[in-house]
């Protein structure tokens, strides 16, 4: 009888410590932007919003955010056609260099990012593109691809292969199969794809930092220069309404792509 | 004149009532032939099923039809038009496929909506048609359901009317049956029996379901190992199989070897050891020569059983063997019967009044009777 809750209780030790390891930052930030005193601090001293009033006024931060609202939707508006097309034709099609594409899609695990990011810095310098906002978005889709060709091809690869062939049967041209079975038998996979990409780029901070001048930056590169003069609790504040973007994002990803589960005969 | 030319075409058709024409047809993956040189004709409106065991070659070949891949060397001719350089969604044909591949975005009536949006039919035909036949296949007023709502017979119907409503000459069945419990498959089986019927369709079902085959078809093809077999009407291919393969697939049989030692008008007599046995050679095949090894095939229902060969009258040949095994089967017993004089062979025989306690135990001797008309011979070799 011991053994087993000794175990249990080892199990669950294990489990709380991983869970408050992941949660720490998350719940200081959070606790911090509570505070009423002007130190950033945790435990907060006393409870207020001041700090999310402060911030709700600064409209240096909010145009750093609509700033990065805009790069993350150019980001996404390119990675749905390009993600999506790449992936089906990895799932489905016998490609010639598949080895390549796909050391290709490792690459965002693999290359640092602040590589990549000089990469493109040089590549939009060279083009005189830099002092821009699109090309932020555009260099983010660039390293931030291969999320979404992985989570459409994996959407693909699940596919029914004979719901293509059905369609042909019903009379339906390639085209036609491609935009009434294809698409719809993928749209989880571009939903979350899609999601995720917007949530990459609206985060991104590394290469924004190089792409971007004083004049645009987005609303990490603000915070990260903030944070250089003087750590207020605004900050942590500021931190919070990024948290609840992100939940909110992942909260959609569960309700649409729950749903399109849902709406599948399993 | 018109009226006479009009009626010639008529009498052509008539006399040309061939729809599917499969002329020679071979599939190779790699070398490795899956159809090789299949030829058949199906006339207008027949239910033909394709039997055979997993990897025999007739998915492969009803795809062939439905111009999901293009055949190694042969041709299809459908309606007498060579097909081979038609897509699949320029051919006229429906298809139930084995795991349906029903739309699951879309609603059931909107599944069966389909062929007719991409064959560009307007709203009001495409509205009267979806419910003309979502009410053939006995689905009125579920067509608004999405797929998944809808129990395992419901989507099999779904997938059936979107397979008709376009009425399409030639429909193709890919075991869509198969996934069903039995019950269920039964009911279906006679399901599409009756809509086929209904419409006159041309039919052309794949199956492993040898029941199935027998219950639905006007003609069935037995195929093995990537070639067509026989090609016969239901009760002909079980009475008459024209092989060793096409008899031991369809059927309960037995085999029993011997070498040949008479031949007297259609009987062949044969020996095996000392036991004396008769048959006649299956199908068209020449008479054997004398010496010639045989094989002959008897059908567990033929087979008569009893204690004692006294009460077998009347039947010409009668072996004595031990009963290995005696399965319950509810409807009948099926005796395992070990012959120790024809090499141990095992012959099943049926008793199809088990109401009563199983009358003979494992073990127990007993004696088989059977008539030599109902041996079929087949040559070895």
């Amino acid at each position: 009888m011991t053994a087993p809750r000794s175990k249990s209780i080892v199990l669950w030790t294990f489990v709380i410590s991983v869970l408050v390891l992941l949660s720490a930052p998350t719940i200081v930030v959070i606790g911090a932007s509570f505070t009423s005193g002007n130190m950033i601090a945790f435990p907060p001293e006393g409870l207020s919003l001041k700090w999310y009033a402060k911030i709700a006024q600064a409209t240096e931060l909010w145009d750093a955010f609509l700033r990065s609202l805009y790069a993350a939707a150019i980001c996404t508006i390119i990675a749905i056609p390009a993600g999506t097309l790449a992936g089906i034709a990895l799932a489905k099609y016998p490609i010639r260099f598949a080895t390549s594409v796909q050391m290709y899609l490792l690459l965002p695990f693999t290359i640092p990012l602040i590589g990549s990011g000089i990469g493109l810095m040089l590549v939009f310098g060279e083009a005189r593109l830099l002092g821009q906002l699109w090309p932020v978005g555009v260099a983010v889709c660039v390293i931030n691809l291969p999320f979404m060709i992985w989570a459409v091809s994996a959407s693909a690869a699940s596919l029914d292969p004979d719901l293509e062939l059905a369609a042909a049967n019903c009379g339906a041209p390639p085209l036609s199969t491609f935009i009434h079975v294809t698409i719809p038998g993928v749209m989880p996979g571009i939903i979350s794809g899609s999601l995720l990409m917007f949530i990459l780029a609206l985060n991104e901070f590394l290469v924004s930092l190089l792409l971007v001048d004083a004049r645009i930056v987005t609303l990490p590169v603000q915070i990260y220069n903030s944070i250089r003069s003087i750590i207020t609790p605004d900050l942590a504040a500021v931190s919070v309404v990024f948290v609840a973007c992100a939940v909110a994002a992942v909260f959609l990803l569960d309700r649409l792509v729950g749903l399109e589960i849902f709406l599948k005969s399993k | 004149m018109p009226r006479e030319q009009g009626r010639d075409v008529e009498a052509m058709r008539e006399s040309r009532p061939v729809l599917v024409s499969v002329n020679d047809v071979s599939m190779a993956y790699n070398g490795a032939y899956a159809v090789r040189s299949a030829s058949f004709d199906l006339e207008r409106g027949r239910f033909l099923t394709i039997l055979g065991p997993s990897g025999s070659g007739k998915t492969t070949l009803l795809r062939l039809i439905a111009g999901f891949g293009r055949a190694t060397s042969g041709e299809i001719f459908i309606n007498g038009q060579p097909v081979s350089a038609v897509p699949p969604h320029k051919r006229s044909i429906g298809m139930v496929f084995q795991r349906l591949a029903l739309f699951p975005h879309l609603t059931a009536a909107e599944n069966v909506a389909f062929p007719l949006k991409m064959r560009r039919h307007d709203a009001t035909t495409i509205a009267g048609k979806v419910t003309r036949f979502l009410e053939l296949v006995k689905l009125g007023g579920l067509g608004g359901r999405r797929i998944h709502e809808l129990s395992g017979g419901q989507q099999q119907r779904v997938a059936i009317a979107r397979a008709l409503v376009f009425e399409p000459d030639l429909l193709l069945l890919d075991e869509p049956l198969a996934a069903l419990d039995r019950k269920l498959r039964e009911d279906m089986q006679l399901e599409f029996r009756r809509i086929q019927r209904e419409l006159g369709v041309t039919t052309i079902n794949v199956t492993h379901d040898q029941r199935e085959a027998l219950v639905m078809s006007d003609e069935v093809i037995v195929m093995d190992a990537g070639k067509i077999q026989q090609k016969a009407r239901p009760a002909e291919t079980y009475r008459n199989p024209r092989n060793a393969f096409v008899a031991n697939f369809i059927g309960v049989t037995g085999f029993v070897e011997g070498t040949a030692t008479s031949v007297s008008g259609g009987l062949v007599r044969m020996s095996h050891g000392n036991v004396e046995l008769a048959g006649i050679m299956a199908g068209d095949a020449a008479p054997p020569r004398i010496g010639q090894s045989l094989v002959g095939a008897i059908r567990a229902e033929q087979v008569r059983i009893a204690a004692d060969r006294r009460q077998l009258g009347g039947l010409d040949t009668i072996v004595t063997g031990e009963i290995a095994e005696a399965i319950f089967e509810g409807e009948r017993i099926v005796y395992e019967v070990r012959v120790a004089a024809l090499g141990g062979v095992i012959l099943r025989v049926f008793d199809h009044d088990p109401a009563e306690h199983s009358q003979f135990e494992p073990g127990a001797h007993v004696s088989l009777g059977w008539n030599a008309s109902d041996v079929r011979l087949y040559g070895m070799d």
